[in-house]
């Protein structure tokens, strides 16, 4: 195979993978936002602060796998402490106060951050067979990168299992349709607002934990992806997993080779399509409410 | 007939302090309140579209940096332009952005406008960071010329001595916030609360909503570009930071701690703001942590601000006046 095709096809697979990554953070906003009408802005501060979790546990046990699997969670039980003792007391205040107040905590775990662990780059060392290339059908790829994409595919089949086979998952969807309805059924929906809440926030920790090798861990990286992953949710439309998944796959594409063919407006393009979307259908691909 | 006695007093109390303001508290407090009132006209256009319009914008501030970058661009390419039109030219150019964005922002509202918002103004903070050639880039404008306040035959007066700046920016800040003040007292700014209140009925009454936001939203563009202008001015300097994401939540926060739908929340919030930054900047560099801080406490304890806590704290205390009268523009 010749060297353009090869470029063509890497640069694919580094789309596929971030917009991977931009699919696990912009999945658990929509999730928040679907079933609680919260948009939660603190959202891609909680995937940033996964990836110094991670960083910390990494350079305390020194094993990628276990920061993989403990980072998400401590990330959620920050989100549940969130949800339980600050958006639930404004909950009766609408959607504003909600907004802003979110926005409030995405700047104390800004600042907490730069407190804990200092305005550097931290690098985060992957284990030695996921680093590197393999080589299929006479390419090599990035493994890394297929794991991102193994495991976003993996995290994604779980979130379909748990959301159509379980009754957790039952109540779920019902209660997006109607929450006051399944409360009133005799399900306490204040726990399953909280643990859907936890759910969002440990989909953000993984992405985190995921894009921490390939970015270095720095403050500026809940803008950096937080914002591509706003405007997935925007563009695809309010609360609908499909329309995250598919604007992902296009952003993450569009970005890599926006970087390559047209770098110093590649930031551009993203907004760019995210405006032509929104012009012709202002709820997004797939979006029915506001 | 006391209270409107009063009232002149107190205005004319006012007016007494700001023209002697420079000479009781020096330079380093007069150029702090220059900074104040900029942000306070800043945040009372945010306020026309969030108080008045419940409209929430995550990305006002790039209306306030486009205001900037108009007056800046303008001073340094046109030869021998004055003053009031270089302000003017700023604020068209935040008239022209609203006018361009207003088609697309008119049909969203709620979360989705926020959000447009927020997409848009980092839009705006990204383009001025990569169209180096005309914005410069991380550098900004800077050292453009300042011309001399001057109408013809009338009075010329060079802005360059702080003092000086200070009466020139109170004037034109202060005939700015006086004449959204006069549009909020208008029929129209009734239409622009209804609108906020109830958009379907707004409509059954045969009033266009549409339209009407995007009215409102021009204007809260024109004057938080005139806020964008003179700051350009102030600093001599205009930059991509003027477009950022904190600039943005600047206003938010101002209007919040003060009081949202009040008319002059806004301000009070400015001047709170202004106080604890100025405290908290001598003790530590955590202005974020601070600022985050103020935000979930306000929006937690006091979630209509210092206006509404002095409302409702009225309203306990004398229980005899009618109670809704005041909470009319207030929600």
């Amino acid at each position: 195979m010749d060297q353009t095709t090869a470029m063509y096809v890497a640069q694919g697979i580094h789309g596929l993978a971030y917009g991977m990554i931009l699919f696990l953070v912009a999945s658990g906003l929509n999730i928040i936002f679907g079933m609680m009408g919260i948009l939660n802005l603190a959202h891609a501060s909680f995937f940033m602060l996964s990836a110094y979790f991670c960083y910390q546990f990494l350079s305390m046990t020194g094993s990628f796998w276990a920061s993989l699997l403990l980072a998400p969670v401590a990330t959620a039980v920050f989100g549940i402490l969130l949800e339980r003792f600050l958006l639930r007391r404004v909950h009766g205040l609408g959607h504003m106060a909600e907004l802003i107040l979110t926005v409030g905590v995405s700047l104390v775990i800004l600042a907490g951050v730069k407190i804990f662990w200092g305005t550097e780059s931290l690098p985060v060392k992957i284990p030695s067979f996921l680093s590197g290339l393999v080589p299929i059908a006479g390419m090599d790829y990035p493994v890394y990168r297929l794991f991102i994409i193994a495991m976003a595919l993996l995290v994604l089949a779980m979130m379909a299992l748990l959301l159509y086979k379980t009754r957790l998952g039952k109540i779920v969807r019902a209660a997006v349709s109607d929450a006051d309805m399944v409360n009133a059924l005799g399900i306490n929906m204040p726990l399953v607002f909280m643990l859907v809440f936890g759910v969002g926030t440990w989909l953000a920790g993984v992405a985190g934990v995921a894009i921490a090798p390939i970015l270095m861990v720095f403050p500026g990286l809940a803008d950096q992806v937080g914002m591509d992953a706003f405007v997935v949710v925007v563009t695809g439309g309010l609360g609908s997993l499909s329309g995250a998944f598919m604007v992902s796959i296009i952003f993450g594409l569009l970005s890599s080779y926006g970087v390559q063919f047209v770098s110093s407006l590649a930031p551009v393009l993203m907004f760019a399509f995210m405006a032509v979307v929104l012009a012709i259908k202002p709820t997004g691909f797939f979006g029915e409410r506001e | 007939m006391t209270g409107r006695v009063l009232k002149w007093i107190l205005w004319t109390a006012l007016a007494a302090v700001l023209a002697f303001y420079p000479k009781l508290f020096g330079l380093y407090y007069t150029n702090l309140f220059v900074t104040f009132a900029i942000f306070a006209l800043f945040s009372v256009s945010f306020n026309l579209l969030l108080g008045y319009t419940g409209l929430l914008s995550f990305g006002h501030a790039m209306f306030f940096g486009v205001g900037g970058y108009g007056t800046a661009l303008a001073l340094k390419h046109i030869q021998g332009l004055s003053l009031l039109p270089a302000v003017l030219i700023g604020s068209l150019s935040a008239i022209l952005l609203g006018l361009i964005l207003c088609p697309l922002v008119v049909r969203v509202s709620g979360t989705a406008f926020a959000m447009l918002h927020l997409a848009f103004g980092e839009l705006m903070h990204v383009l001025a960071l990569k169209l180096r050639g005309i914005t410069g880039g991380e550098d900004g404008i800077g050292g453009f010329p300042i011309p001399r306040f001057s109408i013809p035959g009338i009075v010329s007066i060079d802005i360059k001595p702080p003092e000086n700046f200070y009466y020139f920016a109170i004037c034109l800040l202060g005939a700015s916030l006086w004449m959204i003040w006069f549009l909020t007292k208008t029929p129209f700014g009734q239409i622009q609360v209804g609108v906020r209140d109830n958009a379907k009925r707004i409509d059954y009454l045969g009033f266009k909503v549409p339209q009407t936001k995007a009215v409102v939203y021009v204007v809260a563009a024109a004057f938080a570009g005139v806020a964008g202008s003179v700051y350009a001015l102030f600093q001599n300097l205009i930059s991509s930071e003027s477009l950022n994401v904190f600039k943005s939540f600047a206003p938010i926060t101002m209007t919040m701690i003060g009081g949202v739908g009040s008319f002059f929340g806004p301000i009070l919030g400015a001047a709170i703001i202004q106080v604890i930054e100025e405290l908290t900047s001598r003790l530590t560099e955590q202005v974020e942590l601070v600022v985050g801080l103020i935000l979930i406490l306000v929006i937690v304890f006091v979630p209509m601000g210092c206006v509404g806590l002095v409302r409702s704290l009225k309203q306990k205390w004398i229980a005899h006046s009618a109670p809704s009268a005041h909470l009319e523009k207030a929600s």
